[in-house]
């Protein structure tokens, strides 16, 4: 090989060392510089209690939603639907204490108290006016006169606030095979099929076919069936909501390849 | 000089005059002649009191001896909403206790947002043999003791209604009152009442009394019983259910499937509290034939909504929660070619978020769809210029046109601008406008634009709108046929009030409230305007006690030919006028 060509090949790779080198220091000085953030932000956590309980609420508030409503998931995500009661009491809580500046390790270790203090505590950004916060876009204050409704009606829509808890029921058995314990379910709080699907195809994170759609072949699949008044037991879907709920006594989640 | 007046008998005159219903051509007659006036009032039966301040009983009882029946109306329209503070007034007693003396055959008294007593009740059913029709709307002050005494008492009555008036329920027994030989009822109204009522008995009345038209229930009525009145009275035309709700069971849907199949001649629906939605299919045989349609308390969902709602090919009136959303009022547009009238209330008032998908699209779509559209009060959160202009164009029949966005001073949600455009696009277009609300984000333009368009209209209501006196100068001085004009919350002051103050004795009340009138101007309105009652409501104590600049909370402005009104409570004071002033 020339000479030239060695030197050209030693510069080529140099030049290449040289490349790494750049790439490495590249790296390590975004490395340093994303733990440097971290740490001015732990700083930061420690000096403003209340930014850091909003971040962190913003963590969990994120895992809630994947939660669905109803089911305890474990350890890390340990929250119940008490979170809206959360909401509710926030501006009651005593304690505003900062969570301390803790390693990440020890924060998974948290156990349930903890997570719905902070919670508390994010959604008690501004205790002065509720209305700011960016979960719970709690009502205006009720102003008497305003918007222009007649009494009758305004104490009728407020009313109809509290009646809509004790609406009327109707609370169903609902079984998964295979499954010894059972949910229940309120019916009335659906108003056609598909709501009641997609309810129980999040209580029991399954999918729910309905029965004259795909062809009934794989063990993963589930459909869904009724014990009506006369004790048979008959497939969901095919009589009109109305009478469906006049006649179903419980339900029943059976794997799709049984039918 | 011919004496004309002199060539007819006073008795054929009478005769012609008899045709002659409406209380302005009435009034038109009485000033042709002094003859014509003296015929005129002798032979008056029906008498209409807008403002019961306005003249005294014993005015009215003076000048038409012989009037059957009586219609007074009492406090401002805004005690609707809480703005007029208890005890302000509009005592009906007095004018009960005239026409005790005065009309011993007096037939029907209707009264709005008055003062009723159960003294009022006693007194009418012991003083009146022939009493028929009473009528009560959002009034107040009496319990069912005074129903009791109109049940027991007056043999001939026809009508009782109570609508949405507050009466304190003490005993729900006061239907049994009514005497087993009594069978004339035609119209019973008893919606506004809290409690139960005797249900037993209500049935039997209802049974007995075979020309019963109109049967509106309170809330407290189960829906159980509901099937059985029906079949007690299926010439019913007029109907409004107790609670809509109970525990689903199949026989009693079909019951009253078949109770509501019975009554062929239903036109008119309401009531429907607590809807459960399983029991709606009963009203289905009947939706053709309605009319009339009130779901203002049926908090039930959109789908439901419509499924009820396009079965109702002849309706004409319809009043419904923001449930029904876009999609059901564009339903309605398709399905109900009939309506004339149409009211939308919002089902979570307060809420800072839209619970429901109403827009302005709603009410554009009906304005297209429906031809007859004349009447609308619309509660919605967002609207635009563009939607109402489209609306202004489609229905310049329009008569009543009432518009709430409930974020007051919302401008329009697409372009950010005021929405005096679209409000003036709708007075410019609708020539016939007769009343018009106001909401939103609007300047001094949009009353430049009622004062040079708004010829016809009589009744203003306006809120958080404005900008200078100008606004409200263009309103008195441009709208010629102006009546009644409430404003709250706008920054009107002295300026347009005092240069327009003859204006006010053309009109029959004027509402200012949270605006900045001073107590000066007040005093200057007073003093020099004899035929007004200028009022200052002021709960902060006596206006003298605060300098003469300072805004008044409240001021109640209205025309009267029987001076100062005597029952005021201690924060309402009169602004005297100088004849006052000179006899003490």
């Amino acid at each position: 090989m020339s000479p030239t060509l060695m030197a050209n090949q030693n510069q080529g790779e140099s030049a290449e060392y040289l490349n790494w080198l750049l790439l490495l220091l590249i790296t390590f000085s975004l490395l340093s510089l994303s733990l440097l953030f971290k740490v001015a932000s732990a700083v930061y956590i420690y000096k403003d209690p209340k930014m850091a309980a909003f971040l962190f609420s913003l963590d969990q508030f994120h895992s809630l939603e994947d939660m669905g409503t109803l089911k305890l998931i474990g350890a890390p995500q340990t929250q119940s639907s008490s979170s809206s009661s959360s909401s509710i009491d926030s501006n009651n809580h005593p304690s505003r204490t900062p969570p301390p500046p803790s390693s990440p390790s020890s924060r998974v270790c948290r156990n349930r108290t903890d997570l719905s203090t902070d919670l508390r505590l994010g959604l008690s950004i501004s205790p002065s006016s509720q209305s700011e916060s960016p979960f719970n876009p709690t009502p205006r204050e009720e102003s008497f006169d305003w918007p222009p409704i007649k009494s009758i009606l305004r104490s009728t829509l407020v009313g109809k606030q509290s009646h809509m808890i004790q609406r009327p029921s109707l609370f169903v058995k609902v079984y998964m095979e295979g499954i010894p314990i059972g949910r229940k379910l309120n019916l009335l709080a659906h108003y056609s099929y598909d709501g009641l699907v997609k309810t129980l195809g999040h209580m029991f994170r399954t999918t729910i076919l309905c029965p004259n759609s795909q062809p009934l072949n794989s063990g993963n699949f589930h459909v869904l069936t009724y014990e009506d008044r006369e004790g048979d037991w008959m497939m969901v879907g095919d009589v009109p909501w109305e009478m469906f709920l006049n006649t179903v006594k419980r339900l029943k989640i059976t794997r799709a390849d049984r039918c | 000089m011919p004496r004309v007046a002199y060539s007819f008998p006073e008795e054929v005159l009478e005769h012609v005059f008899s045709f002659i219903e409406c209380d302005r051509d009435r009034g038109s007659i009485s000033l042709v002649c002094k003859s014509w006036y003296e015929i005129e009032r002798w032979c008056r039966r029906r008498v209409f009191v807008g403002n019961c301040y306005a003249v005294s009983p014993a005015t009215v009882v003076k000048r038409f001896p012989k009037v059957r029946s009586m219609a007074i109306k009492g406090k401002p329209h805004f005690a609707d909403f809480n703005l007029v503070p208890e005890g302000w007034g509009a005592y009906v007693f007095p004018w009960i206790k005239a026409m005790a003396v005065a009309y011993p055959w007096l037939q029907e008294i209707r009264l709005k947002r008055m003062v009723v007593t159960d003294d009022c009740l006693e007194l009418i059913a012991k003083s009146f043999k022939n009493f028929a029709v009473l009528v009560l709307t959002s009034c107040e002050g009496f319990t069912t003791d005074g129903l009791a005494a109109i049940a027991a008492n007056c043999r001939n009555l026809r009508e009782l209604e109570l609508r949405e008036s507050e009466v304190e329920d003490i005993c729900g027994h006061w239907l049994s009152h009514f005497p087993d030989s009594y069978t004339s009822l035609v119209s019973l109204n008893i919606s506004c009442l809290g409690n139960e009522v005797n249900l037993s008995a209500l049935e039997r009345l209802v049974s007995r009394c075979t020309n019963l038209k109109t049967l509106r229930l309170n809330r407290a009525v189960p829906l159980d019983k509901l099937a059985n009145l029906l079949r007690g009275a299926p010439q019913l035309v007029e109907l409004g259910t107790g609670t809509y709700t109970a525990e689903m069971r199949p026989e009693v849907l079909a019951n009253l499937a078949e109770a509501f199949s019975g009554c062929k001649q239903l036109k008119s629906l309401s009531g429907f509290w607590d809807v459960l939605p399983s029991y709606l299919p009963a009203v289905y045989p009947v939706c053709s034939n309605l009319t009339s349609l009130n779901l203002s308390y049926a908090t039930i969902q959109s789908s439901d909504l419509i499924k009820l709602v396009s079965q109702c090919e002849s309706l004409r009136r319809l009043w419904v929660l923001d449930y029904i959303e876009d999609a059901g009022l564009e339903v309605i547009a398709a399905s109900c070619k009939d309506l004339r009238e149409l009211r939308v209330f919002p089902s979570d008032p307060f809420g800072l978020e839209a619970n429901v998908a109403l827009t302005e699209q709603g009410l554009v779509s009906v304005s297209e769809g429906c031809t007859k559209l004349q009447s609308v009060l619309y509660f919605c959160r967002q609207m635009s210029n563009a939607a109402l202009n489209t609306i202004a164009r489609n229905r310049p029949n329009m008569t009543r046109f009432r518009l709430c966005i409930i974020e007051p001073r919302a401008p329009d949600y697409l372009t950010h601008q005021p929405l005096d455009a679209g409000f003036g696009a709708i007075v410019e277009h609708c020539k016939d406008l007769r009343r018009l609300s106001l909401s939103g984000h609007l300047t001094d333009r949009v009353f430049e634009y009622i004062g040079t368009y708004g010829k016809k209209l009589e009744m203003l209501s306006v809120a958080f709108a404005g900008e200078t006196d100008l606004g409200l100068h263009h309103v008195l001085s441009g709208c010629d046929n102006l009546r009644k004009l409430e404003i709250r919350d706008c920054p009107f002051g002295d300026k347009a009030l005092l240069a327009n103050a003859a204006k006010l004795e053309t009109m029959r009340s004027l509402w200012m409230s949270s605006c900045l009138v001073s107590y000066g101007a007040c005093k200057l309105l007073g003093l020099k305007l004899p035929r007004l009652n200028v009022e200052v409501i002021d709960e902060r104590g006596p206006p003298d006690s605060r300098p003469d600049s300072t805004p008044v909370e409240k001021l109640y402005i209205y025309r009267t030919v029987s001076g100062p009104r005597l029952d005021m409570p201690c924060y309402v004071w009169r602004m005297e006028d100088d004849s006052a002033l000179r006899i003490s």
